[in-house]
């Protein structure tokens, strides 16, 4: 049976393979390529450069190996539970496969092998050049690379064991859907915890090399309990053509088979009870307060923020704009901004003009990802809209407020307080903050109204409209609209801020520079009124 | 009151109805029947705004539903044959969105929902959620949501799917209370027998063609009754 389910699955694959899915797809197999050379070429970069200090150097080396080892084991891990929560108890075949004469341990097995492949395949292909380079590097004999292969496989069916014996667990307890939002939140807070972990135990500016090479290996790496440093221990004596530790490889070989071994029973244990509380569950509302009626023209746009929070497929993507937000304010934290005043006079500007393009396009990112895809949120419901006497003026100025409001916070907050950071004051402030509350404005028109120009209302995940034809369209001219919009007041700015510095600033000069600043409010204005005129047209002809 | 006029409607070349003329007074209800493919729910779906009319015209109570779409969509209920809803909010929520968008008063909606539900007989569930409803539920659900505002036109296609035996006998009641109201129903079956029961005038639809409007009485006297004449006119 398992076979026969296998053979569908590779039907299923190969059927999707086709001319036009692969041009589709070749600018992410192309992006993949990019990243797969610069991880081979980084790690032989990084190795040269360990390398050429002797038996320190090697310690380097080894340390490195097992750093990187460690994260992809956690990464592993944290991967297949959240792959086994969608693949065992979230997956549309579910009721397919039940409902047939299939016994359980067939289910567990194609989902095992599922969750397994499926999480794994990605950490395999990116730590591959990885291995490649430290072969490379060490000229290690064949036997490396076979040891390598295995010991990483046996790495992969451990953190698959493991993470699918705490999936069957933790959907015993919480509701899988809820369990694996929460996985994702959690990954992605160790995930800064690591870096900032990393970032703070190194200082800011480097003496020498040698100071850079001081603090690295003050990295403790050593955890004789974790299966990351069994395969680091594994591989170091064949790179150099020893024979691999007989203690690590029993190890790796009886660490997978216990954890598959308890992947197996807490399955045929708790699968089918599982499978069968799986529902919508009871998250704590009470009865709705009568004075929760909304007025007619703000009831699209509370329905919109009710439906936003509910939905717990929205909140890995705030957790991951929650991430970027504060990797970009560490970042602008610890520039040496002293250092960059001294070598050029208006480094504070140019700073100022970059950390405004950064929040354009941060801005960009989520007015795609909320704006864009703002109509297209209501899905197959549409019809509750399109068949009641609400104008779509209206309508979609409620889905421009959904987005606008929280993404003009978020934008004001992001530049404020790296112009806080920064030092920044005077007329370049209030020229920054006002940048900002413009590009929030006329960038969040752009997104609801050419959300509506190219709305889809059939989707099986709302972020898959965000990265569509419309929303690619989109991307462009907001990015174009950022660029101009800065261009024009840097330009502006640099003019008048030259002048004083000269020496003296005439009334007959700041003509252009009005001019200027005239055009950056006209095509802002453009940017947003067109697009919603063209989507609310749009939205009035379509057909349903 | 329902007049619809000439109208036609093609995707790509195929004619899904043509040149369709048919007016529904106060109170009566109608019924449409015909086979897969007839033009059903693209007739209904002219009569909501979801699709325009390539050509002819459709009056609503007097207001035009292109000319005047926010004024005849006012006096509308609707009941589509897939209710897509929104999975995530509770079935009150969902009742007081739609009874907002429709401009009804807070205090006329309160009551209002709070009576369509005892109706139906969905009070006890009115704060879950919509994504947990059975597809009977959701029927009975949009029904409500249909009714919410009084409309004078009510337009149901494939008004007994997934209902039970309370649901359907519900339906037929609250149909019957709405015609002497003087509300016009226009409702889309596959159901010949509840059509019979329910219906004042039967209309069969075919290849996009009204081809025949009989009375409750004329097809009761036939051979066979309603399903007689299906099988007759179906070929």
């Amino acid at each position: 049976m398992f076979s026969l389910f296998l053979r569908q699955k590779i039907l299923m694959l190969r059927n999707s393979f086709t001319l036009g899915g692969l041009m589709r797809r070749l600018p992410f197999i192309l992006l993949g390529a990019g990243l797969w050379l610069l991880l081979y070429f980084g790690t032989c970069r990084v190795l040269s450069f360990l390398r050429v200090t002797g038996t320190f150097g090697e310690i380097l080396s080894e340390k490195l190996l097992s750093l990187v080892l460690s994260g992809v084991a956690v990464f592993l891990l944290i991967s297949t539970v959240i792959t086994s929560l969608s693949s065992f108890y979230l997956s549309r075949d579910i009721p397919f496969l039940r409902a047939r004469p299939v016994e359980t341990g067939d289910i567990l097995k194609l989902k095992s092998f599922e969750s397994v492949l499926l999480s794994s395949w990605t950490a395999a292909l990116f730590t591959m050049p990885v291995f490649v380079a430290y072969g490379a590097s060490y000229r290690a004999p064949a036997l490396y690379y076979a040891v390598s292969s295995l010991s990483f496989l046996l790495l992969i069916l451990i953190a698959g064991g493991m993470g699918m014996t705490a999936a069957h667990l933790l959907t015993r307890v919480f509701p899988a859907k809820r369990s694996r939002e929460f996985l994702l939140g959690l990954g992605l807070l160790l995930f800064l915890v690591f870096y900032f972990a990393i970032k703070s135990s190194l200082p800011e500016g480097y003496a020498s090399p040698q100071e850079f090479l001081k603090t690295f290996t003050l990295f403790k790496t050593d955890a004789p309990l974790f299966p990351g440093y069994w395969v680091t221990k594994t591989l170091l004596p064949a790179i150099k053509g020893r024979t691999p530790d007989v203690l690590y490889m029993t190890l790796l070989f009886g660490g997978s088979a216990l954890f598959l071994f308890t992947a197996d029973v807490a399955g045929r244990r708790l699968y089918c009870r599982n499978v069968e509380k799986i529902g919508p569950s009871w998250d704590g509302r009470g009865p709705l307060p009568e004075r929760s009626y909304p007025r007619p023209g703000v009831a699209v746009f509370f329905k919109d923020i009710r439906v936003f929070f509910r939905d717990t497929g929205q909140w890995p993507q705030i957790f991951i704009i929650g991430a970027l937000v504060a990797v970009y304010i560490y970042n602008f934290k610890s520039m040496p901004l002293r250092a960059l005043m001294g070598l050029y006079p208006f480094a504070k500007e140019v700073l100022v003009i970059v950390n405004l393009f950064m929040a354009g396009l941060v801005l960009t990112a989520m007015a795609a990802r909320f704006l864009f895809t703002s109509v297209s949120f209501e899905g197959r419901a549409f019809w509750v809209i399109r068949s009641a006497p609400l104008s779509l003026r209206r309508f979609l100025w409620s889905k421009f407020l959904y987005g606008f409001v929280p993404l003009t916070a978020i934008v004001t907050v992001l530049v404020s307080v790296t112009n806080y950071l920064l030092k920044v004051d005077g007329p370049i402030l209030l020229l920054s903050e006002g940048t900002a509350l413009l590009l929030s404005v006329s960038v969040s028109g752009l997104g609801a109204g050419l959300g509506a120009v190219f709305p889809k209302f059939e989707y099986e995940n709302i972020a898959s409209v965000a990265v569509g034809m419309g929303a690619m369209t989109f991307m462009l001219i907001a990015l174009g609209l950022v660029t101009v919009t800065l261009s024009a007041g840097a330009w502006g700015y640099y003019t008048y801020a030259a002048k004083i510095r000269a020496g003296g600033f005439h009334t007959a000069e700041s003509i252009p520079i009005a001019l200027c600043l005239l055009f950056v409010l006209l095509i802002n204005a453009a940017a947003f009124y067109l697009p919603m005129r063209v989507g609310i047209k749009k939205l009035r002809t379509m057909q349903f | 009151m329902i007049i619809i006029d000439g109208v036609s409607k093609s995707f790509n070349g195929f004619h899904a109805v043509k040149d369709f003329s048919l007016a529904v007074g106060p109170g009566e209800i109608f019924g449409l029947v015909g086979p897969n493919g007839a033009g059903k729910t693209t007739t209904i779906k002219m009569m909501t705004g979801l699709l325009s009319p390539d050509k002819g015209k459709i009056l609503l109570v007097n207001h035009d539903i292109v000319r005047e779409p926010t004024k005849a969509k006012s006096v509308l209920g609707y009941v589509p044959d897939k209710a897509f809803l929104y999975e995530k909010l509770t079935l009150k929520e969902f009742m007081f969105f739609v009874s907002a968008i429709h401009n009804v008063s807070r205090s006329g909606a309160l009551s209002r929902i709070e009576s369509l539900f005892d109706t139906f007989g969905i009070r006890d569930m009115e704060d879950e959620l919509i994504e947990g409803l059975s597809r009977g539920l959701r029927q009975r659900l949009v029904f409500c949501a249909a009714l919410v505002h009084d409309p004078k036109v009510l337009l149901i296609d494939e008004p007994f799917t997934g209902l039970d035996a309370f649901g359907v006998r519900t339906l037929g009641e609250i149909m019957g209370r709405l015609s002497l109201k003087g509300v016009s129903v226009l409702l889309a079956t596959h159901s010949l027998h509840l059509a019979e029961d329910l219906c004042h005038r039967i209309g069969f639809i075919r290849g996009g063609t009204l081809v025949s409007i009989n009375e409750k009485e004329e097809i009761k006297g036939m051979e066979g009754g309603l399903e007689g004449l299906f099988m007759r006119l179906g070929r």
